[in-house]
C-alpha cells in the first residue's frame, strides 16, 4: 500500500518535472531564431493585443485601487493625525506591492486566457500542423513574438498603473478628504526611493510577466485540441498563473525588503 | 526508392497509448497516381497521413518519402523534403489572419525567391484553377465550408509539389463543392503530373477519381487494389465497407453484456423481450 503510495507520487513528481522540462525546451527553442524585419511586425501587432487592448482594464483598476487605498489609509491615519502621510503610503504600496502583482493578476485573466485559447484554437483548426507542413517553425512564428510582447507589455502597464493609481489617491485625499496637495506629494517624493521601490517594482512585473506568458503559451501550444481541452488549458492558464505570481511575490520581496 | 513509388512504408509499427494503430504495416503509393486510402473510423487513415508527412514518427520500420527516410532527416533536409509536398487538411487549415490571396501566397513568400509581380501573377493562376480569383480579398471567415476546402487546395498546390496529400477533401460538402473537389483534384493531379494521397470515407466519391484503392483495418491493409476490383471483392469486410453495410465482419455494436441484462426497469425489460420476440416472428 505504501509503496503503492510512493510510486504515484514518483509518477506525479516525473510528470510534473517531464512538464517543466518541456516548458522550458519549448521557450528556449522559440528564442533561439532572431527576428526579422517581418518578425518585428508581428512582435508589434502582439503588443498592441497584450498590452494596448489591456490598457483599459488596467486604467480602471488602478484608478479605484490608487482610490481605495487612499481612503482607507486616511482613515486610519487621521486617529493619530498623520493624514498627511497618506500619499506617502498610497506611493509605497502601490509600487512596491499593489501594482506589480494586480497588473498581473488582471494580465493573466485578460491577455494570458487569450493567448492560451488563440493557441489552442489554432491547434484546433490544423493551423500549427500547416505551418510545420509548410516548413515554418511554430514556435518561431507563433509562440516567440507572443512571449516577448508579454514580457514587454507588462511592466509598460505597471509604470501606467502606478501612475494612475497615485492620481486615483490624490483624487480622494487632496479633493475629496482636504489633504494638503504639497504634504501629498512632498510626503511622497522623499519615501519613494527610485532604486528600492520603483526599480524593485519593476523587476517583479519582469518576473510576474515571464511566468504569465510562458505559462499562457505552454498551455495553449499543448492543449486538448477539443472544446473541452481548450477550455480546461485557459483555466489552467489563469489558475496557475495567479499561483505563481503570488508565490513568486512573496520570494521577490522576501529577497528585496526582508533583508535576506 | 522504387522507380514507380513516390511514398514507401515498411513494417511500420505505431501506437496510441496501449492501443495499436499499425503492425507491421506495408504500402507502396505509385507515382503519378491518385491513391485513396479508406477505412472504417479510427483504423488510423489520418495518422497514417501524418506520419507521411514527418509530424509523427514511427515506433518501428520506416516511411520513405522521395527515397528518404523521414524520421532520419534533420529539421533542414525536412524543411526542404516537405516543399516538394502540400497538404489539404481536413479544415482547410487557413490562417485567420490572412486573407484569401496572403493564404495563398505564404508558401511562396516562405519557400519562394520570385519578385512581387511573379508572386501576384503565380497565386491569381492558382485561385483561377480552383475557381476563386473573385475572392481573393476575402478573409477566410467570410468564406462558405467548401469555398474554404477549394482555397486550401489553392495553397497545396501553390509550389507545384510532386506529392499532394489530401484529408478528407469531401467531408461535410454540399453536391456542388463536393463535384467541383472530385474534379479539382483528379484535373490537377493529371495537369501538373503530382501524385496524390486521399483520405477518404466517401466511396463513391473517392472510387470515381482513384486509380488506387488501399482498405485500412485491424492494424495493417485489409485490401489494396483498383476501386473495380475492391468493389467486386467477397471478401466479408472489403464488402461490408465497399458497400457501406452497416452490421457484418465489422459489429455494428461495440462490444457490451446483452442489453437486457442493462436494463433496471421490468417495463424496459419486457418491451425488450416482446421486440426480440417480434423479430423472430418476422424472421420465421
Amino acid at each position: 500500500m505504501l509503496c503503492k503510495q510512493l510510486q504515484l507520487i514518483g509518477q506525479w513528481v516525473l510528470c510534473r518535472l517531464a512538464g517543466l522540462g518541456g516548458a522550458l525546451f519549448m521557450l528556449l527553442q522559440s528564442l533561439l531564431v532572431l527576428p526579422g524585419r517581418q518578425g518585428l511586425q508581428r512582435l508589434l501587432q502582439q503588443l498592441y493585443v497584450v498590452g494596448v487592448q489591456s490598457l483599459i482594464i488596467m486604467l480602471v483598476s488602478a484608478a479605484f485601487i490608487g482610490m481605495v487605498l487612499a481612503l482607507q489609509g486616511y482613515t486610519l491615519l487621521v486617529d493619530y493625525g498623520s493624514e498627511q502621510a497618506v500619499g506617502q503610503m498610497v506611493a509605497l504600496t502601490l509600487v512596491r506591492e499593489l501594482a506589480p502583482v494586480v497588473a498581473a493578476l488582471l494580465f493573466a485573466g485578460r491577455a494570458g486566457s487569450a493567448l492560451t485559447a488563440e493557441l489552442g484554437l489554432m491547434k484546433a483548426t490544423e493551423q500549427l500542423a500547416s505551418l510545420e507542413m509548410f516548413g515554418v517553425d511554430p514556435l518561431h512564428r507563433i509562440v516567440a513574438p507572443r512571449f516577448i510582447a508579454g514580457v514587454l507589455a507588462l511592466p509598460i502597464l505597471v509604470i501606467i498603473f502606478n501612475l494612475v493609481g497615485v492620481y486615483g489617491g490624490h483624487l480622494v485625499a487632496v479633493e475629496w478628504l482636504g489633504v494638503h496637495s504639497g504634504a501629498y506629494w512632498g510626503n511622497m517624493q522623499a519615501a519613494v526611493s527610485f532604486i528600492d521601490d520603483i526599480v524593485n517594482g519593476l523587476i517583479k512585473a519582469v518576473v510576474f510577466a515571464i511566468l504569465v506568458t510562458w505559462t499562457a503559451l505552454y498551455q495553449g501550444y499543448h492543449c486538448i485540441p477539443t472544446s473541452q481541452g481548450i477550455s480546461a488549458a485557459t483555466t489552467r492558464t489563469v489558475v496557475y498563473s495567479s499561483l505563481l505570481i503570488l508565490g513568486f511575490d512573496f520570494i521577490l520581496t522576501a529577497l528585496m525588503f526582508g533583508g535576506l | 526508392m522504387s522507380k514507380t513509388n513516390v511514398v514507401e512504408v515498411s513494417n511500420l509499427h505505431f501506437a496510441r497509448g496501449t492501443r495499436s494503430i499499425f503492425s507491421g504495416l506495408n504500402i507502396g503509393i505509385k507515382r503519378g497516381c491518385v491513391t485513396a486510402v479508406m477505412g472504417p473510423s479510427g483504423c488510423g487513415k489520418t495518422t497514417l497521413l501524418r506520419l507521411i508527412g514527418g509530424q509523427l514518427i514511427p515506433q518501428q520500420g520506416q516511411v520513405k518519402v522521395f527515397d528518404q527516410v523521414l524520421h532520419s532527416l534533420n529539421r533542414e533536409q525536412l524543411t526542404q523534403l516537405r516543399a516538394r509536398m502540400g497538404v489539404l487538411f481536413q479544415s482547410g487549415a487557413l490562417f485567420t489572419d490572412l486573407n484569401v490571396f496572403e493564404n495563398v501566397a505564404f508558401p511562396l513568400r516562405e519557400h519562394g525567391s520570385m519578385t512581387a509581380d511573379e508572386l501576384h501573377d503565380k497565386v491569381l493562376l492558382r485561385l483561377e484553377a480552383v475557381g476563386l480569383r473573385g475572392a481573393r480579398y476575402l478573409m477566410p471567415a467570410e468564406l462558405s465550408g467548401g469555398m474554404a476546402r477549394r482555397v486550401a487546395l489553392a495553397r497545396a498546390i501553390a509550389m507545384e509539389p510532386e506529392l499532394v496529400l489530401y484529408d478528407e477533401p469531401f467531408a461535410g460538402q454540399d453536391p456542388i463543392a463536393l463535384a467541383v473537389l472530385q474534379r479539382l483534384i483528379r484535373a490537377l493531379n493529371d495537369s501538373l503530373q503530382m501524385t496524390s494521397v486521399l483520405i477518404s470515407h466517401d466511396i463513391v466519391e473517392a472510387c470515381a477519381i482513384a486509380d488506387e484503392v488501399i482498405l485500412l483495418g485491424g492494424a495493417g491493409v485489409l485490401a489494396q487494389g483498383s476501386p473495380e476490383a475492391l468493389l467486386k471483392s467477397t471478401d466479408p469486410m472489403v464488402y461490408q465497407f465497399m458497400h457501406g453495410q452497416a452490421d457484418g465482419a465489422v459489429p455494428f455494436h461495440y462490444p457490451a453484456p446483452e442489453l437486457i441484462t442493462e436494463m433496471r426497469t421490468a417495463t424496459a425489460r419486457s418491451h425488450i423481450q416482446t421486440s426480440v420476440m417480434t423479430d423472430h416472428q418476422e424472421l420465421k
